[in-house]
């Protein structure tokens, strides 16, 4: 999960890293209370980064202007991102400005320092000077001292920034964080060091155990695991076979066949490995009812391709579970959401509902049994990977779509 | 190494949901499962296995042990793999998804020093058909044989099991070095182990997009491995990740010094083919792959 700024620069507050007087800004009309003299910067509360370049930010000398200006960047998407708050901060005239982060790195498989004395907007020059020092062992602040070696720093600066960077290491791991970033460091006249921008992101696997970070961000929770796996991935929008598959593997390698085979994937769906220490039953059935019926409600979907690999649900149980949902999705279709729909359902007579053809393939114990129940409903099911997906690009390709 | 069929194996998280399936299915393939541990259920019996409430009680009432696969929720994985380092337990199986990475370099600072092998974590485990299950591959899907199998991935290493069986290509062993950002042992550790395995003949390496771990292995294998590999990448067309803009995650990349285009299928399938490393289009192909490298008849 990704801190806005001014929640990043909450945390650098608290830890002890210099960050300026600033003021969130929820409407254009709070700058009327601001209590940060002018001049300040308004910057937009997105996520997403270089929002410098495209008037995500904009320097203010009163409050009239400053009015202005918030309006103006409330009402500009940076990537289609609107900002819900804004951040009012205080001028700072910076002499230098570094690059500071710490982050996971995962061949490495430890924390790395990385630090530029070329930072700011130009990530480029940044990489380009960019020092790192991997934290092998137990971290002490001597890692930090030689990153600031590493980075050219002479005098006062040695210690002050490797200072700084010790607060972003403890914060690092007190946190879970993948990755803590402070781009600009400020450095004034005076060689005094100021956070001018921050960037951190909360590992989604941690996430759970710090609520006051999971908190900050409501939505977070539905951009998490357990949430990934209930929800498709849309692919293309003009594709038409949906894919549901158990594993992130399975789902990829399944997803790259039917993609060979010539067919076009509208949307994907990973109900999940057999990994997960609490994994019963149930989960793989929620997830494949609940996954099925949002596959089905899609308008251009033509097959929908179920692939699942079982050692501990038996196919047959997972069979009568694919018939009973799409019983149940054929004869109660799921509440209309579109305008078009809402006008059809008005109407007296109801058109026929289409729903996508089903293609089967599963692979565990009672193969036989579940073989028998789908061909009971006319649902194909097959055991080789390679003739379901033929099967499915085939379907597609001829409509598909069963009354 | 040591996966011998008599060595002696512990659960951790007997009585946890995925533990208490699957430690019988361990049991019933012939694993030596000596002693679980779940703390409150000390004193017990499961499944014909004595229940201890910590690891050391385990050691000191049914000796040393060899192996550990631990089912633990999470957030206790850490721990649990700690206590079993510090009884003396040198082979760790994390079968548990989603621990925190910071929980694994904490985990890994320790495995080093201690010299401990860490399988996962996000990991089915081991399976030496025939012989031994350290974790929850399905049997049913492997036979004894002479293919070793690494992957990084659960159900699709299944899969690939199945087309090897179903083509009469048995196999020494298939390991899942785990699908989380950061696991514990890697592909050459593996490549290395299998190369010296007198059991296995070829060896298939299943990789997926993310990271850099294929490309490490197939310059590991280029470098060090005599034995014929085959390899498959999953995600050719898997949506790229939407980092984007995103300094740190760039320059992570950059600091192992690898290019930005790391972790692509592209990318992967390039370094398996510039290192002459056979790589096959899709699962059904591997079979066939892998008799031409034992140049055995590949008509069916």
């Amino acid at each position: 999960m990704d801190l806005l700024e001014y929640q990043a620069k909450e945390l650098f507050r608290n830890i002890g890293i210099p960050v300026l007087p600033a003021q969130r800004i929820d409407r254009p009309k709070d700058l009327k209370g601001l209590t940060i003299p002018y001049p300040v910067v308004l910057k937009s509360q997105v996520r997403i980064g270089g929002r410098g370049r495209v008037g995500g930010v904009k320097f203010v000398e009163n409050t009239i202007d400053a009015i202005a200006a918030a309006h103006t960047i409330f009402n500009l998407p940076i990537m289609g991102e609107y900002p819900q708050a804004l951040l009012a901060e205080a001028k700072y005239n910076a002499d230098l400005e570094f690059y500071l982060a710490v982050v996971l790195n995962r061949t490495l498989r430890r924390p790395v320092l990385l630090g530029s004395q070329q930072g700011g907007i130009d990530v480029q020059a940044a990489i380009e000077q960019m020092q790192h020092v991997i934290v092998d062992d137990q971290f002490s602040p001597y890692y930090a001292r030689r990153l600031a070696i590493k980075m050219g720093l002479r005098g006062q600066l040695i210690e002050s920034v490797s200072e700084i960077v010790e607060k972003m290491y403890q914060l690092f791991v007190q946190n879970d964080l993948d990755l803590v970033e402070i781009n600009p460091l400020g450095v004034s006249a005076k060689g005094e060091l100021m956070a001018l921008d921050g960037k951190v992101t909360v590992n989604d696997d941690a996430l759970a155990r710090h609520p006051h970070l999971a908190a900050l961000d409501p939505k977070a929770e539905q951009k998490q695991a357990a949430y990934l796996h209930e929800t498709p991935v849309v692919m293309e929008s003009d594709g038409h076979i949906g894919i549901i598959c158990n594993g992130a593997g399975l789902t990829m390698a399944t997803m790259d066949m039917v993609c060979q085979a010539g067919g076009k994937p509208a949307s994907f769906l990973n109900i999940g490995g057999e990994t997960r220490w609490d994994f019963c039953h149930t989960t793989l059935s929620q997830r494949l009812d609940s996954g099925l019926e949002l596959m089905m409600q899609h308008k251009h979907m033509r097959v929908v391709l179920i692939n699942l690999i079982s050692s501990l649900v038996p196919c047959d149980e997972i069979a009568a579970l694919i018939t009973s949902s799409l019983e149940r999705i054929k004869t109660n279709p799921p509440p209309p959401n579109t305008k078009i729909n809402k006008l059809r359902s008005t109407t007296l007579t109801l058109p026929p509902v289409r729903t996508p053809s089903l293609v089967v393939r599963l692979v565990g114990n009672q193969c036989e049994s579940a073989q028998a129940l789908l061909e009971a409903a006319q649902i194909p099911m097959l055991s080789s990977l390679d003739d379901a997906v033929m099967r499915a690009v085939v379907l597609a390709k001829s409509g598909g779509r069963s009354a | 190494m040591i996966f011998a069929p008599n060595s002696n194996v512990l659960v951790q998280g007997i009585t946890e949901p995925l533990g208490s399936i699957y430690t019988p299915l361990m049991k019933a393939y012939g694993t030596n499962v000596v002693a679980g541990i779940s703390p409150g259920y000390g004193q017990q019996i499961l499944h014909d296995i004595p229940v201890f409430d910590l690891v050391e009680m385990a050691v000191s009432a049914v000796g040393a042990i060899d192996t550990t696969v631990i089912f633990v929720s999470p957030y206790a994985a850490l721990d649990a793999a700690l206590e079993a380092i510090a009884s003396g337990i040198r082979q760790i199986v994390l079968i548990t998804e989603g621990m925190p990475p910071a929980d694994m370099v904490a985990l890994l600072r320790k495995a080093e020093s201690a010299e401990t092998l860490i399988v996962g974590p996000d990991s089915p485990g081991i399976i030496v058909p025939g012989q031994l299950l350290l974790g929850i591959h399905p049997t049913e899907f492997y036979m004894p044989g002479s293919v070793g199998l690494i992957s990084r991935t659960g159900t699709l290493t299944y899969e690939i099991a199945r087309e090897l069986t179903l083509a009469g290509l048995g196999q020494s062993m298939g390991v899942c070095i785990g699908g989380d950002a950061i696991v514990g042992s890697s592909f050459p550790q593996w490549l290395q182990m299998m190369d010296e395995d007198d059991a296995t003949e070829v060896i298939v390496l299943v990789g997926e997009i993310g990271g850099d771990s294929e490309e490490a292995a197939a310059h590991y294998i280029a470098e060090a491995i005599d034995k014929p590999v085959i390899a498959y990448v999953a995600g050719r067309t898997a949506p790229k990740g939407r980092r984007m803009g995103h300094a740190g995650a760039i320059i992570a990349s950059q600091v192992a010094e690898l290019g930005t285009d790391i972790g692509s299928a592209q990318s992967k399938i390039t370094a398996f083919e510039r290192a002459k490393i056979p790589v096959a289009n899709c699962p059904s192909q591997i079979p066939t792959l892998v008799k031409k490298a034992l140049k055995l008849p590949t008509k069916k």
